[in-house]
């Protein structure tokens, strides 16, 4: 049954939204503008360190959340981006010990597919991209993290440094480990679909 | 000792990221490139990866800003009324327990039949009579008031636990 919202139940609700946007580390209009120009880039590092588009959409809500509950300040609009992604680096890494499961990475191209037949190029595309997705699903989450940022996000190294809870100077040797790794794979991938070509022709 | 570092390589990176690798570089990058390990290695990571971030930017779905600030707010609201609730759940158990174990020496005052039953309980559990009959309180006590004490004890934990449990 309905009833008319009283006086008293207006005051109750208008402080229930005070309370709420004092837990919240900022207002709506701020959290949407920082929202719009971050989430695609969290997003894409979100599907690439799970390996799973529908994990990504899961796991970007969390991370906003625990980002608005958290209790901060930043300095610089840079460190409340790696603050976000540092956030998100962790509900990847709770997620994961949640589920203990191999990560299952989806093998299926974002990009829709509709250029495949008009441009000749894009089935290439497509190739190395579905090999990069399987070469990425040999590596330790923590490589396919730093990989992601250094060179797709284009953070420096502080900033990877900041985001995986790292030293600085760790970040080098690691990450040179993470590259070799990973082009090792790329390259095997490569030499593997180049046969299949040949053997398709 | 393996370097892991090459002077050339933010140039190799930046051709890379900027798509001028490899046919509107120089010449003298891509000879260099050919002979470093470093740079070949950053030059074929930096490009795939980045032709994925590119190839899917556009695809990328995200729900719209509005609608993750009310799931938000939603989710803080929800966690505060349950945060709110608990303390009154954790009382109610409690009562909950209070209120068994008095049914229980309640019943046992007024049916003879429940005292007989306790009574015989010695025999089922002669463990819990010899500890009764160590403490002199105890044995001037009815026999029905320690075991509804014993019901309500080990209630207690079970209320606690299923009011201060989220699920
Ligand atoms: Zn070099």
């Amino acid at each position: 049954m309905m009833r008319d919202l009283t006086l008293s139940d207006v005051e109750q609700l208008q402080a229930q939204a005070g309370e709420l946007d004092e837990a919240f580390q900022m207002d709506e209009d701020t959290f949407r503008a920082f929202y719009d120009r971050t989430a695609r880039a969290l997003w894409l590092y979100l599907s690439r360190l799970t390996g799973s588009a529908p994990l990504a959409d899961d796991l970007l809500q969390e991370s906003y959340y625990r980002f608005l509950r958290a209790a901060r300040t930043y300095e610089s609009e840079a460190h409340r981006r790696n603050s976000l992604f540092r956030i998100a680096t962790n509900v990847a890494r709770d997620n994961r010990r949640r589920v203990r499961a191999a990560p299952s990475v989806s093998l299926d191209n974002e990009e829709a597919q509709p250029g495949l037949r008009t441009d000749p190029h894009a089935a290439d595309r497509a190739a190395r991209r579905t090999d990069l997705a399987r070469a990425m699903a040999h590596l330790k989450p923590r490589e396919r993290a730093m990989l992601w940022l250094a060179y797709a996000h284009g953070s420096s190294h502080r900033e990877i440094a900041e985001t995986l809870g790292l030293t600085a100077g760790s970040v080098k040797l690691l990450l040179f480990r993470a590259r070799r790794k990973l082009a090792g794979l790329l390259g095997g991938a490569a030499l593997r679909t180049r046969r299949a070509g040949r053997v398709g022709l | 000792m393996i370097s892991i570092d090459c002077p050339r390589e933010p140039e190799a990176l930046e051709a890379a990221c900027a798509g001028t690798w490899p046919d509107r570089c120089d010449e003298d990058l891509r000879a260099h490139v050919a002979t470093c390990a470093i740079c070949g290695e950053v030059v074929e990571v930096a490009r795939a990866l980045r032709e994925d971030h590119d190839g899917s930017w556009r695809a990328a779905s995200v729900p719209a800003s509005g609608v993750v600030w009310w799931r938000a707010q939603m989710r803080a609201r929800a966690e505060a009324a349950r945060a709110a609730a608990k303390p009154i759940t954790f009382v109610q158990g409690v009562a909950a327990a209070c209120v068994v174990g008095g049914a229980i020496a309640l019943a046992g005052a007024a049916f003879p039949w429940i005292r007989a039953w306790v009574a015989s309980l010695p025999a089922v559990f002669p463990a819990l009579d010899a500890a009764a009959a160590d403490v002199p309180a105890l044995v001037s006590l009815p026999r029905w008031l320690p075991l509804a004490a014993i019901v309500a004890v080990l209630l207690a934990p079970v209320a606690i636990y299923l009011a201060v449990t989220d699920d």
